[in-house]
């Protein structure tokens, strides 16, 4: 009996070492810099919450591996992190470049000079002020070639001169002139090397960072020496709720106040004491074709997928009738640079359709794939209406789902597929981060868009500094798109953000962002 | 001495076996960690680089024994995707699950154990074939949704979506735990009635009932005197393997309800291919397995001495 016993406790030491050992860790799975104890206090129930000031965002995925915004790849983790981060220069909900971190800024007459005068008296989260040092070290690391590999090159500064002139101004002098060299500096001020950033973010934005702990939340705080004007809300917590029914259930529960991108279908479940505001995701959704495989390298056959798509009967069928026809790849936003008159430059047709494929000697159509990141519903569905209809004109598609990994590696980087429904967005607001890719030499021309125009065009637009020129450059490579039948292209997708009743204030920008600073609870 | 010798050693080699069968299947199936960290940014030269950076360029068993030799001095290695130690990274959520599997246990105990006798006695025997196969066929995500919005939105008992926290506020942690342990629950209590009762009805056909109803004992005494104690056996062996079947459960539900757990954790570092994480995970599970069946093996041997005691 004594030995049985002894054997039971044994085990029992076993399983509590083991647990100590687990949760012995160091701040208890969260990250985070300021106090845990703000952080962990959490005000319960929306009403609660609204006296306080706080709010709760659901968000459906975790953000990325680092927080540092030079090394941001999703652009949810971007969506988030706008609100702590700011560069010299900040985007606005219509598509205009403020000063930020900066107070003015001239151009010499040559456009080759950028001279930025600093706001006086910038501070970081953790309390240090914004030197020039800061500026020129933190546009430095995006254009140095041998940072760290997780760094995210910014092409456009990499033959760029920084230097500090006083105490308060910072000159970029550039080699040629860059009419979008500007938008480039909405990239974050750091302070220079501080190694946290990873784990624990610090900016000059609106909101600081708390704290983050894995799969479960992310915390932002007011930060009350902002220089600009200082949000209303005090607290907000970001909820990872990746569940689709569980995002529904969150809401009429109480656990969060507002939740972006939601499908139709969710919001028409979501009840009384919501209302819903409609924008766009501002992205460009197309079936995109991999135009170095056969037989997409016929431009023909890209014409005919075109013709034989019908694209109103996709948003129909599957966004409920939502969403905005595109032709290009541009989307309404940058009002600048889209052009209308491409959207119905193909309306549906199967005879075109049958007469361009036989041309191109596919009389009785093909075989073809879909690869599809089977995360994104939305993009399923589109792949679904889109087989069904390839079946009118005797192209038998089939869909491959695959996960977002696997489609970042296989189909995006390695470039092995040959047809995908996806979205691509813009990193910032320059027709030049939708049109580059297309760029034969690209290293993101995943569709292996090969056109000599093309190609001289953006040269021509690059080397323009004329603000009309190039933007009409610009148009004209999205018609050069559209006329090559690039890809089919489908739509900007419907964008729904639901709103807790007694906020207001979301507003929709160009580039995918959820701005804080504007919410507020009305009173 | 040589019984609890045999059970470490167990429980030694199945850790070893699942983290290396991991770690290979990791080296196996497409894609990288770093090309997934670097997402549509990666170009061949920068995915390169940051392997070299991660150490993932050296051969698999490489990595395997420094893994192993980490493990041992208690170092479980750093998230790829978080960028923290895994210790500090799990533990948390190690304790949550952990929560939910014994709220989970000890309703399924509580609750089909006197259901099963009553049921195995005839009571219930209409009821019983239509509930129990109700209660096996539905899925523990779907009345995980009916549970949050009948107890959640309707009744308010618990806030779907908004889980308190441990360390927080204990009390209402475990109250939302236990809505969560309900849907994990249902199915397996469904089972465990079943057994019960096949079990008792089985033991109840035995000579040995009879000689006793025979010798003037009335079948109250005989089920609580004899038959019972008999049964009790596959009862134990089949709640051992219930309890390791319940954290497989719970992997499912923990999405449902956005309770912060492993089953979350797991699912999102498999395909982010966060493998520190995964392989702590799958060692902890199979500590957990093995756990559940030497434990119940150990209660086996204090209820029947037959099968050799626990000492020897």
């Amino acid at each position: 009996m004594k030995k049985r016993i002894l054997t039971l406790l044994a085990a029992v030491c076993l399983l509590s070492a083991v647990l100590s050992g687990c949760g012995g860790g160091s701040q208890n799975g969260t990250t985070g810099t300021t106090d845990q104890s703000t952080a962990n206090t959490q005000t319960e129930g929306p009403a609660a919450r609204a006296a306080a000031g706080e709010l709760n965002v659901g968000i459906a995925q975790d953000l990325d591996s680092s927080l540092d915004p030079h090394k941001t790849v999703k652009a949810g983790t971007r969506e988030v992190m706008f609100n702590v981060f700011e560069g010299l220069l900040k985007p606005d909900a219509s598509g205009n470049l403020n000063p930020a971190v900066a107070e003015s800024y001239t151009v010499s007459e040559d456009h080759l000079l950028y001279t930025f005068k600093l706001r006086a008296g910038v501070k970081f989260h953790n309390g240090q002020e914004v030197t020039p040092e800061d500026v020129i070290w933190s546009y430095q690391r995006c254009g140095d070639a041998n940072a760290p590999a997780d760094i995210i090159q910014v092409a456009a500064f990499a033959n760029v001169e920084m230097y500090q002139e006083g105490d308060d101004t910072v000159c970029f002098q550039l080699q040629e002139p860059n009419n979008e060299f500007a938008s480039y500096l909405t990239t974050a001020v750091l302070p220079k090397d501080y190694t946290e950033q990873d784990t624990a973010p610090v900016g000059t934005g609106p909101f600081k960072f708390v704290s983050r702990t894995a799969q479960e939340s992310v915390v932002l705080e007011r930060f009350d020496d902002y220089w600009g004007e200082k949000p209303d809300l005090t607290k907000v917590t970001y909820k990872i709720i990746e569940n689709a029914d569980s995002i529904l259930l969150s809401l009429q529960s109480g656990a969060v106040d507002v939740f972006a991108h939601l499908t139709t279908n969710q919001i028409q479940q979501l009840g009384d004491g919501f209302h819903v505001e409609e924008g766009t995701m501002n992205l460009v959704q197309a079936l995109y074709l991999n135009n170095a495989e056969k037989p997409f390298d016929d431009v023909r056959v890209r014409q005919a997928l075109c013709y034989a798509i019908d694209r109103q009967q996709i948003l129909d069928l599957a966004f409920d009738g939502y969403g905005t026809l595109l032709g290009s790849s541009m989307y309404p936003a940058f009002s600048k640079y889209f052009d209308d008159e491409l959207t119905n430059y193909y309306t549906y047709n199967t005879e075109k359709a049958k007469e361009l494929l036989t041309e191109a000697g596919y009389p009785n159509g093909f075989d073809m794939t879909i690869t599809v990141p089977s995360n994104y519903q939305s993009h399923m569905d589109t792949a679904q209406v889109i087989v069904e209809q390839l079946k009118a004109v005797g192209i038998n598609a089939a869909i491959q789902p695959v996960t977002w990994e696997s489609w970042v590696q296989d189909t995006y980087s390695n470039r092995q597929f040959q047809s995908t429904v996806v979205g691509v967005d813009a990193s910032n607001m320059t027709a030049r981060a939708m049109l580059e890719r297309f760029v034969s030499t690209a290293s993101r021309d995943f569709i292996n868009y090969n056109n000599a125009d093309y190609d001289a065009l953006f040269a021509q637009a690059q080397a323009c500094y004329d603000d009309g020129e190039q933007t009409a450059l610009y148009r004209a490579m999205e018609k050069n798109l559209a006329e090559n039948a690039a890809n089919v292209y489908i739509q900007d997708m419907a964008d729904f953000v639901a709103v807790r009743d007694g906020l207001e204030g979301p507003s929709f920008y160009p580039i995918y962002v959820l701005d804080l600073s504007t919410i507020h609870y009305t009173k | 001495m040589r019984y609890t010798a045999r059970k470490i050693l167990t429980l030694l080699v199945t850790m070893l076996v699942v983290s290396l069968l991991t770690f290979a299947a990791f080296d196996m199936i497409s894609g990288d960690p770093a090309a997934t960290l670097l997402g549509t940014q990666a170009t061949p030269e920068k995915v390169e680089a940051l392997r070299t950076e991660m150490g993932l360029n050296r051969p698999m068993l490489v990595r395997y024994g420094e893994w192993l030799a980490g493990f041992f001095t208690g170092n479980l290695g750093v998230s790829f995707q978080y960028r923290q130690p895994v210790q500090a990274l799990l533990g948390p959520k190690m304790l949550v699950t952990l929560c939910l599997s014994l709220v989970s246990f000890v309703l399924i105990v509580v609750v089909s154990l006197p259901l099963g006798l009553l049921s195995a006695n005839g009571k219930l025997d209409g009821l019983h074939t239509f509930l129990n196969q109700f209660c096996m066929a539905v899925p523990p995500f779907f009345t995980g949704i009916l549970i949050s919005w009948c107890f959640g939105i309707c009744l308010r008992a618990f806030v779907p979506g908004d889980f308190p926290g441990l360390d927080r506020n204990l009390g209402k942690s475990l109250v939302y735990l236990f809505f969560a342990a309900v849907s994990i629950a249902i199915p397996r209590v469904a089972m465990t009635v079943r057994m019960l009762r096949s079990t008792v009805i089985s033991e109840m056909n035995k000579p040995y009932v009879r000689t006793a109803i025979a010798r003037g004992n009335d079948r109250r005494q005989v089920l609580w005197g004899h038959v019972l104690k008999n049964s009790l056996v596959p009862t134990v062996t089949f709640l051992g393997q219930t309890m390791a079947e319940i954290v497989a459960g719970s992997i499912v539900v923990e999405q449902v309800f956005s309770v912060p757990g492993l089953g979350r954790m797991l699912v999102a570092s498999i395909s982010s291919q966060d493998y520190p994480v995964v392989e702590a995970i799958v060692v902890i599970l199979a500590f957990w397995v093995v756990l559940s069946g030497t434990l119940a093996d150990l209660v086996n041997r204090c209820i029947d001495p037959r099968m050799g005691g626990i000492g020897k």
